[in-house]
């Protein structure tokens, strides 16, 4: 059980955290009830950064140095996202520099959002255990409430005068938040599309189909806040030396996996819209992580301009599911 | 850590999307899309996305730069204006206004483009000042100005989702409009009727219920047929016709015998033609979108008066849903002529040759202004070759690439006296300028850009310029100055946009404070319409009745025969822009240059003994260049075609420079090309290299 | 359930390339040459295995995988077969001998060499794919772990053929069958003309044994057609074995170019994962929809 608080303004905690902490605030309003069109993860795993230089004798690494910040009101779907990928860069020194510094106060979304369905894929809507170090909800009759999810959470709202929050409050949490779940429009055409998938049952036409309507703009691997692929360049650096960039990538990108020789195990956009949402949504990486590589935030059917986003996709493909499975 | 989003509209093409630039420090860290953009709505292609890269400062100029027979040195800003100032001066007073001119960019901002007409007009006492719109949309300009009184895109992008059929012709929007493109696809998956008429099997041919495949140069032969089939079976909007046009019996009497021969001419066989002249005429909206498969031809501007004459008689304008809509390539093409970079318009298209007009400028200037009509951008490098042009003023543009005929533009600028080109990077034009200038790019600047739909938009500074590069309209007015006229001494970008705004009645009610009220406003927006204009035409035309006008069909100039067999057409790719001066310094869009670049049917390929992604030659009765070969059953046998961004082999050194008679709009979308197998293994030559190979061209 | 944020740090991974000298280099082929290194620190390379890789930095140019024709000895000296291809491998080919370039490895899975041992072992390569063999070749031969030991070298055309100096030298220990696609008679030599193939059915009777492991590395449909047909020949899929190309950012899992899809949708990264797989596990992988 998290402890848990009253709080009254959520200005008062954030500016008793920008004491020890920079503040990053991601929404313009805490209260908003989508996430931001852009997700945190930029903040850990940099959209551009250099990795090392070379200055003619040796490669020395260049790692961030960020203050110590605290990435303030962060919805669950982001979180739970950021759980995902902090497994993924588990041994990746520069997440882990960016990572180590932040702290995360999530917020408990209380109505569903235009294209989310977090609550389809077990990323939310409330914020669960183990996701946040602080999180804020607010509660129906005004004010709000704060659960302590981590030690550094607790330690960080030290000094902090707060009343105790009683089991009433919680009891009154879960059930808003259970409130919001039932509120989400009908998911029946994501569960039949993973089913489709895992079943590999989509023929190789509805992928060609769907691949034709791929502009290649990397809109949903940019937004996805479950994406990590990236490319690498060299570059000069500024005092003739040589530094190694690396920067977001997209396997949606037709020479993604083209190489030097031409060759491309990928170069059928058909065959790269499968793989991305083979990736999103396989069982093989509930295996590795725990859940799916979709947290349900939707940013994907929000941005493709090839009308491609995740309900689009899972409405095509949801009758392909067998029976069976549904 | 702590970012700063700031708020402005991309770089790119017509479309006009709403781009969030993300700065920390002097430092552009990321793009992101508007949610609550009017006409993207979160979203962005491949060029938006990456537009971080475009302006990163690696390779930007950041000196002026001067010429010396040893390479370029940098110098200060007041010797390369003094050095401006002192050649102008030296052509104007031996040569005549005449002899210099401006050409502007579709690229810049309408403050810029404002800026630089004025400079010609007011200062050099020239008409000569022009824009890139002369190698994709003058003959939409020249057609639709004839037949409606107005040459922009009569609708909005959100009326894509009011209409029942959209029939996009010779215009591949989900590779050069992406966004517009996008919308298409959603609104016909939401069950719109979706016809393509283009030679190429485009992605949106792929998706459509109607691929009409025609043939290269054979528009005119189907809009014809399909006037013909609408007019015979009485499906034309009679009332409409009545009330709002002139013209019909000399157009009906015209298209009598449009079936004779159609088929041959264009490939599509008569039920087909008739299915799609029920369609478009029987839905109760349809919206038209064109493209460079339409101007880009010698019977350019004909082609653009056909399209009109369908709309008009199926009564498919002055509606929501409606329309006839260009769909136009740069950012700011449709400001750039708004702001009368165009040589017989001021801002506003107010005639120069009509002298009230003339007056209203003059005194607004206080100067006298010229009355000769100017020099077009193909006008001006014919009279640099004969020598009677010695002078130009360019920026934000790469005719040397992007031009037809690239060996004559390259010998054009190289016989100029004075050549000043303001550049974000070292083109292929720069290279070849006397006094190179460091201009800012959209991110480091304020302004506005004008969209396809004519939304004028608030673009604003998130960085400041690089080294001592500086804004179009601030180093035009420095020209202003060196040359004895204060006429530019703007206090800021918004005082430039108060002036042109008071002069252009089309943009008389905007402000910039109105402007990001309404996220853009859409001219005309004057005192009658302060909200703007999303559909023009609802009860009238600018000149009262549009006019039906009969055209005939134009053969292509160059048909392919026994010694050039091939039919080539260019064709832009999703990923690059122009001539790729940003897109391809990011490394994602750079990469994604397909391995080949000629784009070929595999039956075709297999006759010359051509496999996928060897290298070939291409040769034109003007030039020849090596490249790849992709086999593509997206082009019919018979067609070839290239993308014309890449300096490595640049389609323009085939090109056919055989104009429009209107516009001189030469016909970039077909010539004949020969295409011969390389011996397997060998890397293709680029343009450098066979130049070099050749001894050059005198550059 | 998510699991716990930020539990017990990890170690890290190091992204970072280690110096190494550019010794010399000897032309082996059309566009291609055997490079030798030589690591500033000795021991910065821990014992590579046949069939493993190193990512190799030319700096300004970027980073690529290449396989170790010989590992590193005491000394740091190591070897690598480049064929100029790219852009990494075009600057390594303007690099002089004393040039710095940065190492990284060994990654991923090499050849199964414990499995070999006392089998009849058939080793099929083709072009480039001959690189990844050289050191188990050398070591196999070397150490007679085997009970049968052929190879069968296919090629395009005579001027692409590589490593002629080491086919030679294996030639005088093992049966060793050259393959041109085309060639003119004089071209031919010693070698028959045909793909590995299409030559299968000449070459397995002259070698008087049926392979029971099977090691392939060429053209991704070389290797998928010739496991094919082993398989139908009666062989078992789990005894053969090949190695896979993909583009490499990073090699340790993390970048997501060379990601695989296997036949039962479990997801690969062929740097960690691979190079080497085992046919069963890729058969029938989803090749391109339009092959």
């Amino acid at each position: 059980m998290m402890p848990c608080y009253h709080l009254d303004s959520v200005a008062r905690l954030r500016s008793h955290l920008g004491r020890a902490y920079q503040i990053v605030q991601p929404l313009e309003d805490v209260g908003e009830s989508a996430p931001p069109l852009v997700s945190p993860k930029g903040y850990f795993f940099a959209e551009q950064e250099n990795l090392f230089v070379f200055d003619g004798e040796c490669f020395r690494e260049t790692l961030p140095q960020p203050p110590p910040f605290v990435l303030f009101g962060v919805q669950s779907c982001d979180l739970t996202a950021i759980v995902y990928q902090d497994q993924f860069f588990a041994r990746d020194p520069y997440y882990q520099a960016r990572r180590q510094q932040a702290l995360l106060v999530g917020i408990d979304c209380v109505t569903p959002c235009e294209h989310g369905f977090c609550a389809s894929v077990d990323a939310g809507p409330g914020v669960k255990a183990g996701c946040a170090d602080l999180i804020l909800h607010a509660r129906a009759e005004g004010g709000w409430l704060l659960l302590v999810g981590s030690d550094k959470g607790g330690e960080a709202i030290h000094g902090l005068e707060l009343a105790q929050a009683d089991a009433a409050e919680l009891r009154a949490r879960d059930g808003r938040i259970d409130d919001c779940i039932a509120a989400f429009p009908d998911d029946s055409h994501l569960h039949r599309g993973i089913a489709a998938i895992n079943r590999d049952r989509v023929p190789d036409q509805q992928w060609q189909q769907l691949g034709i309507q791929c502009l290649g703009c990397s809109g949903c691997t940019t937004l996805c806040p479950t994406c990590s692929c990236y490319g690498s360049r060299d570059l000069p650096g500024e005092q003739g030396d040589i530094r190694r960039q690396r920067f977001w990538d997209s396997c949606l990108y037709e020479s993604f996996q083209r190489e030097a020789s031409q060759h491309n195990p990928s170069g059928e956009a058909g065959e790269r819209v499968r793989r991305f949402w083979t990736h999103k949504f396989g069982d093989d990486f509930v295996k590795t992580f725990g859940r799916y590589g979709c947290v349900g935030c939707g940013r994907c059917e929000q941005t493709c301009p090839g009308v491609i986003g995740v309900h689009s996709v899972m409405r095509r493909i949801a009758d392909y599911a067998p029976d069976d499975d549904v | 850590m702590v970012s700063r989003t700031t708020t402005t509209i991309c770089p790119f093409c017509g479309v006009g999307c709403g781009l969030n630039l993300r700065t920390e420090g002097d430092r552009l860290i990321a793009v992101e899309p508007q949610l609550d953009h009017p006409v993207s709505r979160g979203q962005l292609c491949s060029k938006g996305w990456s537009s971080a890269y475009g302006i990163d400062l690696r390779e930007r100029i950041l000196h002026p730069l001067i010429r010396t027979p040893g390479g370029f040195r940098q110098a200060s800003w007041d010797e390369a204006l003094a050095t401006i100032g002192d050649g102008l001066q030296q052509i104007l007073d031996e040569a005549g206004p005449m002899a210099v001119g401006i050409i502007s960019s579709a690229r810049a901002t309408n403050e810029d483009n404002y800026a630089a007409q004025k400079l010609a007009r007011a200062v050099l006492k020239t008409n000569n000042v022009d824009h890139c719109a002369r190698i994709c949309h003058s003959p939409t300009v020249a057609g639709l100005k004839q037949t409606l009184g107005s040459g922009a895109m009569t609708n909005s992008a959100a009326d894509i989702f009011e209409t029942e059929l959209i029939l996009v012709f010779g215009a591949d929007p989900t590779e050069n409009h992406a966004i517009l493109g996008g919308h298409i696809i959603r609104a016909h998956l939401a069950g719109t009727r979706l016809i393509v008429v283009d030679p190429r099997r485009t992605r949106l041919a792929k998706l459509a219920d109607m691929h009409l495949q025609l043939k290269p140069g054979s528009n005119i032969a189907l809009i014809n047929a399909l006037l013909k089939t609408i007019l015979d079976n009485h499906w034309q909007d009679s009332e409409f016709i009545e009330a709002r046009c002139e013209g019909l019996a000399p157009l009906a009497a015209a298209v009598a015998d449009a079936y004779e021969g159609v088929e041959s001419a264009t490939g599509i066989d008569l039920e087909t033609i008739r299915e799609t002249a029920r369609a478009y005429s029987k839905a109760s909206r349809a919206m038209m979108f064109y493209g460079m498969g339409i101007t880009q031809y010698v019977s350019g501007t004909n082609n653009v008066i056909a399209l009109s004459n369908l709309a008009l008689v199926c009564g498919q304008i002055g509606r929501p849903g409606t329309g006839i809509n260009p769909l136009r390539g740069q950012n700011n093409v449709q400001g750039a002529c708004d702001m009368g970079c165009l040589p017989n318009v001021y801002p506003g298209y107010q005639p120069v040759a009509d002298p009230a007009v003339r007056e209203k400028f003059s005194r607004a200037w206080k100067t006298a202004l010229p009355e000769q009509p100017g020099l077009t951008s193909l006008g001006m490098s014919k009279a640099a070759l004969d020598g009677i042009f010695r002078a130009l003023i360019l920026f934000g543009e790469d005719p040397v690439i992007t031009d037809p005929d690239q060996n004559q533009e390259r010998l054009a600028l190289s016989r100029l006296d004075l050549l000043v080109v303001a550049e974000l990077t070292m083109t292929d034009t720069a290279r070849m300028a006397d006094v190179v200038l460091p201009a800012a790019s959209f991110a480091e600047k304020s302004g506005t850009f004008t969209n396809c739909e004519r939304r004028v938009q608030h673009v604003r500074q998130a960085l400041p310029p690089p080294g001592e590069a500086r804004g179009d309209w601030q180093w035009l007015a420095a020209i202003a100055r060196q040359l004895g006229s204060d006429q530019l001494d703007w206090a800021d970008s918004e005082a430039v946009f108060r002036e042109m705004a008071a002069l252009t009645p089309s943009y008389s009610a905007m402000s910039y404070p109105r402007l990001d009220e309404h996220s853009g406003l859409q001219w005309p927006c004057s005192a009658e319409t302060p909200e703007g204009t999303p559909v023009l035409h609802r009860n009238s035309f600018p000149i009262g009745r549009a006019r039906l006008i009969p055209v005939h069909a134009t053969a292509i100039d160059e048909p392919a025969d026994a010694e050039y067999p091939l039919l080539l057409t260019t064709n832009r790719l999703h990923f690059h822009y122009g001539c790729g001066s940003m897109t391809r310094k990011s490394p994602l869009l750079e990469r994604e240059i397909p391995p080949g670049l000629l784009f070929i049917n595999p039956a075709d390929a297999r006759g010359l003994g051509i496999a996928h992604r060897a290298p070939v030659g291409v040769r034109s009765r003007r030039g020849y260049l090596e490249t790849c070969a992709m086999l593509s059953e997206d082009l019919p046998p018979g067609l070839v075609s290239m993308p014309y961004h890449f300096r490595e082999a640049p389609s323009n050194q085939l090109t056919n420079n055989a104009q429009d008679p209107v516009t001189k709009m030469p016909e970039l979308k077909a010539c004949a090309v020969a295409v011969e197998p390389l011996p397997p293994g060998q890397v293709p030559r680029t343009m450098d290299q066979l130049n070099a190979e050749r001894g050059g061209i005198g550059i | 359930m998510p699991r716990t944020m930020m539990s017990e740090p990890a170690e890290l991974l190091s992204l970072t390339p280690t110096v190494a000298e550019l010794l010399d280099f000897v032309d082996d082929g059309e566009a291609t040459r055997r490079y030798r290194f030589r690591l500033r620190d000795p021991n910065a390379m821990a014992g590579p295995e046949p069939g493993q890789f190193f990512m190799l930095s030319v700096p300004g140019a970027g980073e690529a995988p290449f396989t170790y024709t010989t590992v590193p000895d005491r000394e740091g000296i190591f070897c690598g077969l480049v064929r100029r291809v790219g852009a990494v491998t075009s600057a390594l080919f303007d690099c002089r001998a004393g040039d710095l370039v940065g190492v990284r490895g060994p990654f991923g899975r090499g050849w199964p060499v414990t499995q070999l041992a006392g089998q009849r072992v058939l080793i099929v390569a083709g072009g480039c794919g001959l690189a990844p063999l050289v050191c188990l070749l050398d070591q196999l031969i070397a150490q007679r772990q085997y009970r049968e030991l052929a190879l069968v070298y296919g090629a395009r055309q005579r001027s692409l053929q590589m490593l002629d100096e080491s086919r030679r030298r294996w030639a005088q220990q093992i049966p060793l069958f050259d393959t041109l696609d085309m060639a003119t008679e004089a071209e031919l030599g010693g070698a028959l003309l045909g793909t590995p193939l299409e030559l299968m059915d000449k070459i397995l009777p002259r070698l008087g044994w049926l392979p029971d492991r099977v090691l392939l590395c060429g053209p991704e449909l070389m290797m998928n057609t010739l496991a094919c047909f082993f398989v139908e020949q009666g062989h078992s899929p789990q005894s053969i074995w090949l190695s896979i190309e993909r583009r490499m950012h990073c090699a340790v899992g993390l970048c997501g170019h060379c990601y695989l899809t296997q036949h039962d949708l479990s997801h690969h990264y062929v740097c960690r994962d691979g190079p080497t797989y085992r046919w069963d596990t890729l058969q029938p992988v989803h090749v391109a929809l339009s092959e």
